[in-house]
């Protein structure tokens, strides 16, 4: 089936699978792996995109949910190769380790600035709350979000 | 040293300003990737033609295969070969078990953990298709196809009739001898007994206490799940494309199993999304590779996360039962120490691991006498391997525990107890005798009181409703290396391009904590040029030199001081080079940030990239040196840290409210993800501490093989960790520097544990302390545990 959808700011038409998760679409058909799968029934929070707005699991979203919404992902956040403030932040911060987690983590982080661009310590903390990192213990994470935020 | 709030606060012992690089804080080299989502993993890797393959697991916990009907999976479209026992590689000659006995030519096996041809302690009990199952999620067949979703779907057409043996899942029934036999020679799979000094009589007024403790199973849990790419080359070679931790021994058991040479199997080390051990044998590698030459075409494996869970590795469940002898004033007269150690369904590591375990609290204590006895046996449960910490987080977490219920029976402060039995610099580790080095735990002790305020809070009034609070701490030790009882060296190879950019090629395997950063560090530091200008290659079989691997914490202190081996060897071959431009004695020439000058007439220089380009054209010169580091001593290397609980005793819910991490680093290289190593350690220990757990159920499945229910820490349950650095020095590691990365697990979870019984005033010692342990605690409920006084 054809559907069409907006990707990182662009017009897009594309045929899928009925049984796809919006996952599935960006890596396999896309080519675009910044995604990572870490448990595929979203817990870990890996796969973080932002749909309308919103960070959402894509190993938990059908890809034909997407159909006339805009999604973004951590390939579409720096623009003309500058970054992004949240991705120099955590460059600064230390907050990258082994970077499994960092795009899903940043897509939270930008959801929750695009929402709220101001938040305290503990709407950062609950925002990447379904986002588990196993290398930085999320200290430097928070931080760079923070200092992202202009705090 | 005040107690700073400020979020993250770090304050070394001396911030060194007397280096260009080393000491302060860089970003991991490719962060600027990882944040675009453009980091390759090996699952994103793409090799044109390949296929995938899914595994089918045993659905028992022990059984033999009666037979294998393939025919629907095989006849399924796409699919390219369904391989089992039947088809699996065979032996050319008979096999010898390790029980002595010969076996059939028809199964090939092989131990994970044997990273070198002719390694003691590994047992061969593997087999890449086995023909009993002994696990839950063992391995039964392999279907390649030409998608993943085909692959998965043929496994489920595989049918397997199986014929159940007894099962025996837990270590105690193994012990006793429950269950049938797992393996030919009997459950128990070694024992072993280690003495440090000799027996005495104890006087009169000494004090014994015995406490028991146990570690629970554990899942690594790091966020790339395991992941391999074998491609096949016509010309018969496999390169293996994984993120692993030790290349060449990928090779040699693969090459081994495959009976082929090792030229022609070529293993690269990928950019890894974490490890913390769980990828350090190779498990999907073999495999992956045996398909590959089977099918005649690049392979890729993916293990799911469930999959990653249950049939990989696992941290082991470890009882101790841990006996000292105390003197009125706290002095350690004799410790004795019974561990029992549960291997899982195949010995892999478990054997050296068992070992490893009966070498860390002589690091940490001066005790005359030491007696260690460990069983380690066999059950049909998920396989044990090491994770960071090796042993060190298992068997420290029982002393620590120990230790502050013998302070209690003593009537001393924890602090007191600990204080009056660390080592000192220069002692000499009881167990291997060598000197333990710059050991500066006590200053980690002491610096850490201060800044904790522990006497204030330890003194603080119990309270008394619904919310508890505790303060508990936790000494550790831990090593820098293989140096004694395994041979320990590295080779880099450092070449100089013409435009003055160096090329660092090494053995190194970055898990994703910064290795390679730090490597261009040093590096960068020996040769006096910016880091910015030297390139980091990994680990690969081929094209690079020898190195063992990243583990037993070696990675910075042998390998870092191979780096800075090879940079000063180049930079003297540059001042030789220099000298003969300028027509000046090399003596007379300095270095600074790329350059090098004459002294006393510094208008007179030359770039590093004007040397190199007239040492090749002019001098028939390359830059290129070789430089072998041997490791020639392994001292401690230490942590005290600090935590503060609230248990909420209506919920048996704790949560950290503080925490206080004192290092012993020696020269902190990359300050920045020194502290972020040991904030991630902290977040591993409160799960091992409080709720992380593997469970088999009766029926031998791993009940929580999913992030839904196996808990780890998340963002708004870590507390903010606070780390302190002593940087004294002294030892063999580049600038002084030593280990960090696995001895940030070691105190953590004795330190919570700890504050809990501080808390409560309890004697829980069987992790994880869930609040279903905690609420019985409370409310006098007896559990299983076994308390032996």
């Amino acid at each position: 089936m054809l559907i069409s959808f907006i990707l990182n700011g662009q017009e897009t038409c594309l045929e899928i699978e009925p049984d796809w998760r919006l996952i599935d679409l960006l890596r396999d058909k896309l080519g675009l792996t910044g995604s990572k799968e870490g448990c595929g029934e979203g817990e870990c929070g890996a796969c973080t995109v932002i749909m309308d707005g919103k960070a959402v699991h894509s190993c938990l979203v059908l890809a034909l949910q997407i159909r006339g919404r805009e999604i973004i992902t951590i390939e579409g956040l720096a623009k003309n190769g500058e970054l992004d403030q949240i991705q120099s932040a955590f460059i600064k911060n230390g907050a990258v380790q082994c970077g499994y987690c960092t795009p899903g983590m940043i897509m939270s982080a930008k959801a929750l600035l695009m929402q709220n661009p101001h938040p305290t310590n503990e709407q950062i903390r609950i925002a990447i709350a379904g986002n588990i990192c196993r290398c930085t213990g999320y200290s430097k994470i928070i931080a760079a979000i923070g200092e992202a935020a202009g705090n | 040293m005040e107690f700073h709030k400020e979020r993250g606060a770090i304050m070394a012992n001396q911030i060194s300003d007397q280096f260009q690089y080393v000491g302060k804080s860089f970003p991991v080299q490719d962060a600027w990737l990882k944040v675009q989502g453009e980091a390759t993993y090996t699952g994103d890797m793409v090799i044109p033609g390949m296929h995938f393959a899914k595994l089918l697991f045993s659905p028992i916990p022990h059984g033999r295969i009666v037979s294998i009907d393939t025919i629907k999976a095989e006849a399924l479209p796409g699919v390219i070969g369904v391989f089992s026992h039947l088809n699996a590689p065979i032996s050319a000659q008979p096999h010898r078990h390790t029980d002595g006995a010969v076996g059939a030519c028809s199964q090939l096996t092989f131990n994970r953990y044997r990273t070198i041809p002719q390694q003691e302690l590994c047992p061969e009990d593997e087999s890449l298709f086995p023909e009993t199952v002994r696990y839950v999620g063992d391995r039964v067949a392999a279907v390649v196809a030409v998608t993943m979703a085909i692959a998965a779907e043929a496994v489920k057409l595989i049918q397997v009739e199986y014929e159940p043996l007894p099962a025996v899942l837990d270590p105690r029934d193994s012990l006793a001898g429950l269950g049938a036999a797992i393996h030919p020679g009997g459950n128990l799979l070694h024992e072993y007994h280690l003495e440090a000094g000799k027996p005495e009589v104890m006087p009169e007024d000494s004090i014994t206490l015995s406490s028991w403790s146990r570690a629970p199973k554990m899942h690594h849990a790091a966020m790339e799940t395991h992941v391999c790419l074998a491609d096949y080359h016509p010309s018969g070679k496999i390169t293996i494309y994984t993120p692993c931790q030790g290349a060449f021994g990928v090779r040699t058991i693969v090459a081994d199993l495959l009976q082929m040479p090792y030229r022609l199997i070529r293993v690269v080390k990928t950019t890894m999304g974490g490890s913390f051990g769980g990828k350090q044998e190779p498990i999907l590698e073999p495999v992956a590779a045996f398909l590959a030459r089977a099918t005649r075409r690049p392979v890729q494996m993916i293990f799911d996360r469930p999959e990653t869970m249950v049939s990989t590795m696992c941290k082991p469940v470890t009882e101790s039962t841990i006996t000292t002898t105390a003197a009125p004033d706290g002095r350690l007269l004799d410790c004795r120490v019974d561990d029992l150690f549960d291997a899982g369904a195949y010995a892999t590591s478990s054997v050296d691991h068992a070992h490893a375990m009966s070498k860390k609290i002589l690091r940490l204590y001066q005790i005359p006498y030491y007696g260690h006895r460990s069983r380690t046996v066999y059950t049909n449960t998920p396989i044990s391997g090491g994770m960071r910490g090796w042993g060190a987080p298992e068997i420290i977490t029982a002393m620590e525990i120990h230790m502050d219920r013998l302070a209690k029976k003593l009537a001393l402060d924890p602090a007191a107890l600990r204080a009056k039995n660390l080592v000192c610099p220069g002692d000499l580790d009881g167990v291997t005798g060598m000197t333990l080095g710059n050991a500066r735990i006590r200053d980690c002790l002491e610096k850490g009181m201060i800044s904790f305020q522990w006497t204030k809070r330890r003194a603080r009034t119990q309270d008394e409703g619904r919310f508890r609070r505790g303060v508990g701490l936790a000494c550790a030790a831990h090593k820098n290396g293989m140096y004694k009882g395994f041979p320990e060296y590295s080779t880099m190879i450092l070449k100089m391009n013409e435009d003055g950019s160096v090329i660092l090629n090494t053995g190194q395997h970055d898990v994703g904590c910064g290795t390679l950063q730090a490597m261009k560090l040093i590096a960068a530091e020996g040769l006096d040029l910016d880091p910015e200008m030297i390139d980091v290659l990994e680990a690969d079989t081929e094209t690079g030199p020898y190195d063992f691997g990243c583990y037993a914490s070696r990675a910075t202190y042998i390998g870092g001081a191979c780096a800075l081996g090879a940079g000063q060897k180049m930079r003297q071959i540059l001042l030789q080079a220099a000298g003969k431009i300028f027509m000046v004695p090399s003596q007379h020439l300095a270095t600074d940030r790329g350059t090098i000058f004459i002294k006393g007439a510094p208008e007179r220089r030359l770039s590093y990239r004007e040397v190199a380009t007239k040492a090749a054209m002019e001098f028939n010169m390359e830059l290129i040196v070789t430089h072998t580091h041997y490791g020639t001593s392994n001292p401690g290397v230490y942590a005290a840290h600090f935590a503060e609980v609230e248990v909420d005793t209506c919920t048996g819910l704790v949560r950290v409210v503080d925490y206080l991490a004192v290092h012993d680093v020696g020269q902190a290289i990359n300050r920045m993800m020194v502290e972020g190593q040991i904030q991630g350690g902290v977040q591993m220990g409160i799960g091992m501490a409080l709720c992380e757990e593997l469970k088999i159920g009766a029926d031998g499945r791993t009940i929580n093989n999913s992030f839904r229910k196996y808990d780890v820490i998340n963002a708004p349950d870590m507390p903010e960790v606070k780390v302190l650095l002593v940087e004294e020095g002294g030892d063999d590691g580049p600038f002084g520097a030593k280990s960090v990365g696995e001895i940030a697990l070691v105190p953590v979870a004795a330190a919570v544990v700890n504050a809990v019984n501080h808390a409560l005033g309890s004697d829980l010692s069987d992790l994880p302390l869930t609040p279903q342990k905690i609420i019985r605690s409370i409310y006098g409920v007896k559990s299983s545990e076994t308390g032996v006084e």
